[in-house]
């Protein structure tokens, strides 16, 4: 028929498009690019969709959770503590703005030596621009992202300034002093106040936030300035900076220029001579461009498309892939009307651990690039923290065996590929447990973030898996932001019901500061405990990382959790970024500055 | 016709502010608390207050309503919670682009659907008739990203003969035109739509006006064929061609999802979208303005096309 | 030139060929049909092989998607990581999606909730969107003016508000979405058939029917809608088209129904995101079934207005079988 000549026009064309394929092997964290250093160059880097910076304050406020804008001003303005040396998870002491950083008094005083380091107008990085941080946020700090309730500035008693280049911050307690440096202090920058702190445009600057009065109305007005897009690029006060790149032009779509900063005082002084970022609305858009060989000369790789390395290495990329600090999890609300009960016994979330095949979908979902997800503590990057129990597979390995032994020890019938039911409510050892009634059935929902096709894969995945010993998930898919908005942190003391319906919810990963404390997470009545996880044991561990430094305390956290399962771990996908094969210093990276440092980046004359 | 313009002007202001009124209603139908949604995982009870509180999400749902038009009569469009932007400028940003894509790939498919629409009514189930009815139901079937994606693998992945994808940073509606190669694409994929539409209904109407006697006796008075087609048949086709241009004015403002995501252009369309999605209700409500009057007009220059093209369409007093 | 008014109400039946099941009642210097309505169209329809070919391939496609997993067994809900993407081999014939489901018979299951979605959003927004299109553009004035303002409204309302709201509310299931899609096109419709509408409402043999006392309802059956029929086709094909095509954004946007739910549009977008991984399998099947069905249908709605309109024109040009139109009344021919 006739009209099939128009279908086979269309599929003429398919086949071009299908014409590769094929699965490489993983790559792995890739090779530096040897080569003589070409000074100069211009590097575009595609920022992934939906990560225009909007904000050029470093001092973010609580209402714009936007994590970008961090990618945006750590460049200009980094911090005191900088995370990331060479591949090695560990702090910079290049990058980092201190010369000395030493805890006495019983690990409560911190006395820090700046380096000599110069704004780029000439002025030099004083301890003065430290107080003037600290004096905003302690009259601000409910108002700032970067606030752990507790922590900085709220644990500070007093700051001293000896002189121009040293800061003396007394404590209010004791704490582990890797925790508090990495963690507390890697998000605190040093701000010019002498060009900063004041009220408004015209007006003087002067001492203005050693009262707190002053304080709000400069935070206030600082804060007005940094989220007027139309003058990031204008205005005089982003102009003063104290790290590699400045701001030479910004579009209100989210395109930005850097340039060097003449003035830098650090030693990795940037050679390229410019370095644009480019908004790209999706990741097809993205991947496009990549393919077409055009302009771009870093850009992330969804996993999806990881079947097309090898084409991309044909067009002169290069590939690598770095993990991603953080925790992927499935929360269970334990105070959820409907079985808050089931969940609130470890047993029950111990089946559902076992049950989950994390090997399997990090094969097939991530195609290899994810962390394992055997506890709290990822395995694959700081190997300082991983526990040797995490490191053999955690507590949890896959065993649909051991699930349904698990279930029948507490009197559950075990009916495979149905809903197991309670035979035995009651309290004792080998019943059901407290609040579970007689033919209660175990099944929950697990409500997840749309959008992406790994999490579609891995819970349909977890559906299956599950159900071979009785365990009936039923999935429910919402946009990010309706989760959000309809979801709520639920514990002992309040859980309404407008808010703390939901059973299990799976909506990506909590990122992790340098040191993967668990203090804000799993203790009681933590800022991101969501599912309500209570238990004193897990309190004093924590608290043992947080305000001690012994080494084995840590471990000891990490094992508990790895076994408590506040959270039921699940793989964490890794970066993968594809760069050109002539720019050198993109890799070896961290994953806490991957892609982040483009001042260690040059062009080489010849690619290897 | 002035009286009846006034009539119509008066009845669209009814109607905006019904459509309005309407989506400020579902707006707030939406589950889920707006403040936590904007400000994230780690909101807590306290900032949300803060954000209600702010943004007078507190108050009974009619002071709501009345306080946003109070505001958009000086002017204001209020701010985007979630890009901290005041939704006029976003709106003046994207529009302007929006209207040029849409607009040239609207213009584009009526060019080429209209004739094409007549020439199949005039080879009415001859090879023609199946071939070009086969082409444009297969194109319209398929899914646009579908054919997005298959052209830029083909033009551009494959041979480097067009840019995939929009390059950031153009903002202004010169800046478009100057990048016009990767205007191409997008128009084309945009335009595959809309000629299946109207191709089909210019050949259903003109089917049936060369059905009539009247074109009988026409042609049998030696009219020439060209005349027969331009002064009888094609202005009969244009009547629902001119329905769905009136109805495609909304779509040129809405903009087209798809074809931005794909082809990287921030416009209406994903502005639209995101903020659905993270409960910004200030630019869903710019929006929906915009989007209600562009359909207010875009149906009453329609009307009015019908009645300049069929002299005997009146719309009287009554 | 008179100012239309609205038209009255006196008891009548209304009947005729074209309106199925109704007995041919002549009209002032009407060739009379020479069968019973409905006979006449079937058997009409049944000659024509572009109508039977189209038929014929729907129905065989209600076959292979209603009868065929009767006869080919597979597992459509558990989801097996171990054999996703996997190309066509044994024992899967069209390979494995990304669930590691076979493609053969997700597109059994897939088709049904297609078919079933495409007919009813299809068939139902056009019946309501005719109907009210049709009183709306023959009614005129007042009656006219208030009804496409409800149409103004309904169609400025943004569709993905109100989407959002319902995929959060309620489980989004197939009859769901039928619901939502049809009440969404229906407003369309109407405004394109109350543009045909108002364009026949002064053509004289409206006006001669009005004379001879015929009722609103017999005007609107015996004249507007077979008049209109036409669009109303082109419309219901179209529909089809869209609905099936709204159904594949949703999921493509995050929130259409979850797994197991699928159908062909949903299995071309993930497709569709494979296409640079080579996975062909996952695109063409879809793909090839959906066209086809659309054509199908294409031909069919064309081919029942070819009869229903009188121009069928592979029957003798000339030759017509009945005429819409009464011969005592010709518009004045030449002018214009």
């Amino acid at each position: 028929m006739r009209r099939v000549l128009a279908v086979a026009g269309m599929l003429a064309l398919t086949v071009a498009a299908a014409a590769c394929g094929g699965t490489p092997a993983k790559v792995g964290s890739g090779s530096a690019t040897h080569g003589k250093m070409v000074r100069g160059g211009t590097v575009t880097v595609a920022e992934p969709s939906g990560a225009s910076p909007n904000d050029i304050f470093p001092l973010e406020p609580a209402t714009n959770s936007n994590g970008y804008n961090t990618n945006l001003t750590m460049g200009e303005w980094p911090f005191l503590v900088y995370v990331g040396y060479g591949s090695k998870s560990v702090v910079n002491p290049q990058e980092s703005l201190y010369s000395s950083l030493t805890w006495s008094h019983n690990d409560s005083v911190i006395t820090i030596v700046l380096k000599p380091w110069k704004w780029s107008d000439g002025a030099p990085v004083t301890s003065r621009d430290f107080t003037f941080v600290y004096n905003l946020l302690k009259a601000n700090y409910n108002d700032w992202l970067g606030y752990n309730p507790g922590l900085f500035p709220e644990d500070v008693t007093k700051v001293a300034t000896p002189n121009a280049h040293t800061v003396v911050i007394t404590l209010n307690r004791s704490y582990n002093p890797a925790f508090y440096t990495d963690d507390e202090l890697a998000f605190v920058p040093l701000l010019p106040q002498h060009a900063w702190d004041r009220t408004s445009l015209t007006g003087k600057v002067g001492n203005y936030d050693e009262t707190t009065a002053g304080a709000k109305a400069v935070w206030n007005f600082l804060q007005k300035q940094g989220s007027d897009m139309a003058t990031f690029d204008t205005s005089p006060l982003w102009k003063v900076v104290d790290g590699p790149w400045k701001l030479a032009s910004f579009q209100s779509d989210g395109y930005y220029v850097w340039v060097p900063n003449k003035n830098y005082s650090g030693p990795d002084k940037p050679v390229l001579s410019k370095v644009i970022f480019t908004p790209f609305t999706t990741d097809a858009a993205e991947m496009d461009t990549l393919r077409s060989g055009t302009s771009l000369s870093v850009a992330g790789l969804p996993l999806n498309d990881v079947g097309q390395i090898g084409e991309l290495e044909s067009e002169g990329y290069a590939v690598a892939s770095v993990p991603t600090p953080g925790v992927a999890e499935i929360v269970p609300n334990l105070w959820n009307p409907v079985n808050g009960p089931l969940l609130r016994q470890l047993y029950i979330r111990q089946v559902l651990e076992y049950l989950i095949n994390r090997k399997q979908i990090v094969t097939q979902a991530f195609h290899g690039y994810a962390d394992p997800g055997n506890g709290p503590v990822p395995v694959t990057y700081g190997q300082q923290w991983a526990s040797p129990l995490e490191k053999a597979g955690g507590p949890y390995p896959y065993s649909p065996s051991k699930a349904a032994a698990l279930l029948r020890a507490h009197g559950w019938k075990v009916v495979p590929n149905g809903t197991d039911t309670c035979l035995r409510p009651g309290t004792a050892a080998a019943d059901c447990g407290a609040g579970i009634t007689a033919g209660e059935k175990l099944q929950f929902q697990l409500l997840y973030a749309s959008g992406s096709s790994y999490f579609d894969q891995m819970n349909a995945a977890i559906q299956t898996s599950e159900a071979q010993d009785g365990v009936k998930i039923v999935l429910k898919a919402e946009p990010f932001n309706t989760l959000v908005a309809t979801t709520g942190t639920c514990n002992a003391q309040s859980h309404p019901k407008s808010t703390c319906n939901w059973q299990l919810q799976q909506f990506g990963y909590v990122p992790y500061s340098l040191d993967p404390s668990g203090a804000g997470i799993f203790n009681t009545d933590a800022i991101n405990n969501y599912g309500g996880y209570s238990e004193p044991k897990m309190d004093q561990l924590i608290n043992a990382t947080e305000y001690g430094s012994s080494p084995s305390a840590f471990y000891a956290y990490e094992d508990y959790a790895a076994q408590q399962l506040p959270w039921l771990w699940l793989p964490n996908q890794d970066s993968v970024v594809v760069y050109r094969k002539n720019l050198a210093g993109v890799v070896p990276a961290s994953p806490f500055d991957f892609t982040l440092n483009p001042e260690v980046w040059y062009y080489t004359s010849s690619a290897k | 016709m002035t009286a009846y313009l006034l009539r119509r002007g008066g009845q669209s202001v009814v109607v905006i502010i019904g459509v309005m009124i309407l989506t400020f209603i579902l707006l707030h139908m939406e589950p889920g608390s707006v403040a936590r949604s904007v400000l994230g995982l780690k909101a807590t009870p306290a900032r949300v207050a803060i954000f209600d509180k702010d943004y007078g999400l507190n108050k009974p749902l009619y002071q709501q309503f009345i306080l946003y038009v109070k505001q958009l009569f000086q002017g204001n469009f209020g701010i985007s919670y979630q890009l901290q932007q005041p939704v006029a400028s976003l709106i003046a940003q994207r529009l302007p682009r929006d209207a040029i894509l849409l607009g040239l790939s609207t213009l584009l498919a009526l060019v080429i659907g209209v004739p094409t629409g007549i020439y199949q009514a005039l080879r009415h189930n001859l090879l023609a008739d199946d071939l070009l009815a086969g082409t444009w139901f297969t194109l319209y079937s398929a899914p646009d990203f579908m054919e997005a994606l298959l052209l830029i693998a083909l033009l551009c992945v494959q041979f480097h003969i067009l840019p995939p994808a929009f390059p950031g940073g153009v903002t202004s509606v010169a800046g478009l035109f100057e990048n016009w190669p990767a205007l191409i694409l997008p128009v084309a994929v945009l335009s595959i739509n809309s000629v299946a539409g109207f191709s089909q209904y210019a050949r259903s109407t003109a089917l049936q006006t060369l059905a009539e006697d009247y074109i009988r006796v026409a042609r049998a008075k030696g009219l020439p064929e060209r005349l027969v087609v331009t002064r009888h048949v094609l202005r009969n086709s244009l009547l629902p061609v001119i329905t769905i241009l009136g109805l495609s004015l909304p779509d040129i403002v809405a903009g087209a999802v798809i074809a931005e995501a794909v082809f990287n252009f921030p416009g209406m369309g994903l502005l639209f979208w995101q903020s659905a999605l993270a409960h910004d209700y200030p630019v869903m409500l710019g929006g929906t303005l915009i989007i209600g009057v562009a359909t207010v007009i875009g149906n009453l220059a329609a009307d009015v096309a019908y009645s300049v093209l069929d002299p005997r369409i009146r719309y009287g007093s009554t | 030139m008179a100012a239309p008014e609205t038209v009255p109400e006196p008891a009548g039946q209304a009947a005729g060929p074209g309106v199925p099941g109704g007995a041919p009642v002549p009209e002032a210097g009407q060739v009379t049909a020479t069968s019973g309505g409905t006979q006449l169209t079937f058997r009409a329809f049944a000659s024509s092989k572009r109508a039977m070919s189209g038929a014929a391939i729907i129905v065989a496609m209600g076959l292979f998607c209603y009868v065929g997993p009767l006869l080919y067994r597979t597992n459509q809900v558990a989801v097996n990581l171990g054999i996703a993407n996997n190309p066509p081999g044994p024992g899967h014939p069209l390979g494995t999606d990304q669930y590691g489901i076979d493609i053969l018979g997700r597109l059994m299951t897939g088709g049904q909730s297609s078919l079933e979605l495409g007919f009813a959003v299809g068939i139902a927004s056009t019946l309501v969107g005719m109907l009210y299109g049709a009183v709306s553009g023959m009614a005129g004035g007042v009656i006219d003016a208030f009804l496409m303002r409800i149409v103004d409204t309904l169609l400025a309302v943004p569709t993905f508000i109100l989407l959002i709201i319902v995929a959060s509310m309620f489980s989004l299931s197939l009859q769901v979405i039928i619901l939502i899609l049809t009440v969404l096109s229906w407003p369309y419709t109407a405004r394109l058939i109350r543009g045909q509408a108002l364009a026949l409402r002064p053509r004289e043999f409206v006006q001669a029917s009005r004379g001879m006392g015929a009722t609103g309802r017999r005007i609107l059956f015996r004249h507007m809608v077979p008049n209109t029929l036409g669009v109303s086709v082109v419309t219901a094909t179209f529909a089809v088209a869209d609905s099936v095509y709204a159904l594949s954004a949703l999921s493509f946007l995050g929130i259409g129904p979850p797994p197991p739910f699928t159908d062909w549009g949903t299995m071309l977008t993930n497709g569709v995101n494979n296409l640079f991984n080579g996975y062909w399998w996952q695109v063409y099947p879809p793909l090839i079934v959906l066209v086809l069905v659309i054509v199908a249908f294409r031909q069919i709605g064309d081919a029942l207005n070819d009869v229903v309109s009188g121009t069928r024109t592979d029957v003798a040009r000339r030759r017509r079988r009945f005429s819409l139109l009464p011969l005592s009344t010709r518009p004045d021919l030449g002018a214009d």
